[in-house]
């Protein structure tokens, strides 16, 4: 069997930068059928790095497709209670997670109903998946498995070639060491973080074409960056590529309009030209061009999804954002540009996490981007002191 | 079944997952289909779920498996790894009770395990969930079916090169999916395999006896084990058909009595090797004696394994209307196989022959072991107690009245 080194050397990363990989530990692949390639690969890393078992499960799009087709409303978002068990086992057991994404068939269920796209997913199963989060049971990671299907819709042809060389420049596989690369990475960010806490910012505004948006933090919000860390303390990092430093904001605390800058691949649909406008912290008015009852259905999942649970800062350098691509591909898109999630937060990001006030709890989280050239980003003291952070794609506050 | 296009790759597809889930598993409204498959057979699990969905399933659950994360197991993995079943899945398959299972052979990379330490590759077993599997089959609460899902690997196995076009046509010829309604077709025919094992329950033979070209075989059948075709019914009455194909009726002999000479008359695959030319000699039930062209050392390693694996435990009949038998061809697997014409098996007996507790004629091994004795030349009677004989196949021909 001749194994592909590219991909081999990307699960090799994945497994020890990304989800850092202890030996004896349980590691979960989720992977779509059309990732076997990379979560094979995935599986013989983890086994590597001393895994004591490695459990892949595979979804299929298609499978969920005939569910939202054919299925009775009452299993549309019912959760099989084996695959309940096996989260809890996961975080039962502390297990490290390689999430592998990259939608094989972007449109493949934009011909569906979106309210009933919206309703189909496994609620307990997620619920239980937002507490193991906040209680930051796991050390994992997301990665995109370029596939022909994501090429096509990127680039209007299937160029795998050209989606794999723009995937290894943004997760910087094309570095000599990319381990030392995502070290010197982390350090930067870090830095970034760092500043934007000795700040104290009391909310971030946001100012451009169609946006004007004010996004209240807490006093306990704490901005990180790249590297997480575990209760336990073992650190990961949770998405690859990522460019962010981010933070939880109080989630009654948003106020205006915002104009997304990038279209949103969400559930199998397109989501373009979203405007969302907030009233005491909720959206109150969702519009698009194309897509807006996926985003309407998700609001309708939860009492909180309707809050913010985001706010993210990235700036020109990013290597996503210098591709000039849409990938259409949240773990991509978000870290091309400033974005902000509604939906549930990380509690990692809160000085006391999930028990403070304003800290949103909810079964979605989807970001949306929001920010670009056009768009200037302060930082508001608690004094009313504005800060600029960000002008012309350019970070303000020196690396 | 037109060869060319995509449409018409498709359309087969959807019948043939249609058979799986109509006739095969026969599934009932409300039912969870639980869809066990390797993930190259993701076309086949789709057009599954879809044909699931439209009979009536509540909801139809894809597991995939691959080898290839198995192999990482076997090669990278500790020890401890290679037997276990993760809790989920014996869950899982505790929640099979009542409901459907299909599930498909048909391997794509026969050969991907062949460079690994094979005590290993024997050890990498989830047993805790084949005992679930079993006590499900004891307790018949379960509708199931296993279909083969054609792929290069395996038509370079049939056929020296990847021409899955053409595994793909003698696939859909056995199955019946060149029919114009295959749904039709297979009620007719599991209902004429129904009347033959009906027959032969009648006539209640005390003894077959075989005799061709280095065959001259008697074997004792029980007063107490029916014929049956391969239609199963769950506790419930459900009617299942757990092979597609099947072409056979089987009844599981008296292991005590069997006497004689028996010539296979088709290769037979085993252990990952071919078995030609096999000839076996018996006396008082025990296979004494192997003789064969070709792998005479699998059988007699395979016999040499458990006291009681050289003892019959299954007969079964196949005329020359099997499909499978007319392609000619070895499949290379026994879903196959073994509907090609009459056969016999040594090793255990088949439970379900019996209507109460089977006797001390039912064999009991650890083996199983199905061989091909059939075709034109093979002549089988059905003899009663005094000795009477009543033609039953000629010039592979059924020759009781339908």
């Amino acid at each position: 069997m001749t194994l592909d080194p590219r991909v081999e050397r990307y699960a090799e990363l994945a497994v020890r930068v990304g989800a850092n990989v202890q030996p004896g530990q349980l590691v979960e692949v989720l992977a779509h059928v059309e990732h076997a390639a990379v979560a094979r690969a995935v599986a013989r890393s983890a086994y590597r790095a001393g895994a004591g078992y490695v459990d892949v499960l595979y979804r299929d799009q298609h499978i969920r497709r005939a569910l939202i087709e054919h299925g009775s409303d009452d299993v549309l978002s019912w959760s099989p209670p084996w695959l309940l068990e096996r989260a809890k086992q996961i975080g039962d057991e502390n297990a490290a997670i390689v999430a592998l994404t990259g939608d094989a068939e972007p449109e493949l269920l934009s011909d569906l109903p979106g309210e009933r796209v919206g309703k189909a997913r496994m609620l307990d199963l997620l619920a239980e998946n937002n507490r193991q989060i906040n209680e930051q049971l796991n050390n994992w990671t997301v990665v995109g498995v370029p596939n022909a299907g994501w090429a096509k819709q990127m680039f209007g042809e299937p160029d795998l070639e050209r989606l794999w060389k723009a995937v290894e420049f943004c997760v910087r596989l094309d570095e000599p060491d990319p381990v030392a690369a995502w070290r010197a990475h982390v350090g930067r960010i870090g830095r970034r973080a760092t500043s934007l806490n000795d700040l104290q910012l009391d909310a971030i505004r946001f100012h451009g074409p169609g946006t004007d948006l004010t996004v209240g933090l807490l006093e306990e919000s704490r901005w990180q960056g790249v590297e997480s860390k575990t209760a336990q303390g073992l650190t990961y990092v949770a998405n690859m590529p990522t460019e962010e430093v981010f933070t939880t904001p109080n989630a009654a605390r948003t106020e205006g309009h915002v104009r997304s800058t990038r279209p949103l691949a969400l559930v199998g649909q397109i989501v373009r030209d979203l405007e969302v406008r907030f009233e005491a912290g909720r959206i109150v008015d969702v519009q698009a061009s194309e897509g807006a009852e996926v985003v309407r259905g998700e609001l309708k999942s939860d009492p909180r999804a309707a809050f913010l649970g985001e706010v993210s800062l990235v700036d020109g350098t990013s290597r996503i954002g210098q591709t000039g691509l849409t990938f259409f591909e949240t773990l991509f898109d978000e870290n091309a540009t400033c974005h902000v999630a509604y939906g549930s937060a990380y509690t990692e990001a809160v000085e006391g996490g999930a028990s403070v006030e304003g800290v949103n709890d909810s079964t979605v989280h989807t970001d949306f981007m929001i920010g670009g050239p056009e768009v200037n980003v302060d930082g508001v003291r608690r004094d009313g002191s504005v800060i600029p952070l960000l002008r012309d794609d350019v970070w303000q506050l020196g690396d | 079944m037109g060869s060319g296009t995509d449409l018409d790759r498709d359309e087969r597809l959807e019948r043939y997952a249609e058979l799986a889930v109509r006739v095969g598993a026969n599934i009932e409204p409300g039912q969870t289909v639980f869809v066990q498959m390797i993930v190259e057979h993701a076309p086949f699990a789709r057009a599954v779920a879809r044909a699931a969905y439209a009979a009536g399933a509540r909801y139809v659950d894809v597991w995939y498996r691959d080898q290839h994360v198995r192999k990482a197991m076997i090669e990278h993995g500790p020890d401890s790894a290679l037997e276990h079943a993760p809790e989920w899945l014996k869950t899982k398959y505790g929640a099979f009770a009542g409901n459907a299972l299909i599930a498909s052979t048909g391997d794509p990379e026969p050969d991907l395990m062949s460079d690994l330490d094979g005590e290993r590759v024997g050890r990498a077993q989830m047993k805790e969930l084949s005992t679930i599997i079993q006590a499900h089959m004891v307790a018949r609460s379960l509708n199931w079916t296993g279909l083969a899902y054609p792929s290069e690997g395996w038509a370079t196995k049939v056929f020296g090169e990847p021409d899955l076009e053409r595994l793909w046509e003698a696939v859909a010829f056995c199955t019946r999916l060149d029919e114009p309604d295959p749904v039709a077709a297979w009620q007719e025919h599991m209902t004429r395999l129904e009347s033959r094992a009906a027959q032969l329950n009648e006539l209640s033979f005390d003894a077959l006896h075989y005799r061709g070209p280095g065959t001259d075989l008697t074997v004792g059948l029980l007063d107490d084990a029916r014929w049956l075709a391969a239609a199963f019914h769950t506790a419930s009455g459900r009617p299942y058909v757990p092979n597609i194909p099947t072409e056979e009726i089987f009844t599981t002999p008296d292991c005590r009595r069997a006497e004689g000479t028996i010539a296979s008359s088709r290769p037979l695959a085993l252990l990952g090797d071919v078995v030609d030319g096999l000839k076996l000699t018996v006396k008082d039930g025990r296979i004494v004696d192997v003789q064969a062209d070709h792998g005479a050392e699998l059988v007699r390693s395979q016999l040499a394994g458990d006291e009681r694996a050289p003892y019959f435990g299954e007969l079964a009949l196949v005329d020359g209307s099997s499909r499978v038998g007319q392609t000619g061809l070895t499949f290379f697997d026994t879903l196959f196989d073994e509907n090609a014409t009459c056969h016999i098996a040594y090793g255990f007996g088949i439970a379900e022959s019996f209507e109460g507790e089977p006797g001390e004629g039912m064999n009991v091994a650890n083996v199983h072991t199905d061989f091909m004795v059939g075709g034109p030349e093979l002549e089988i009677d059905g003899l009663d107690a005094d000795g009477h004989a009543t033609p039953i196949l000629r010039n592979d021909e059924w020759q009781l009245p339908e």
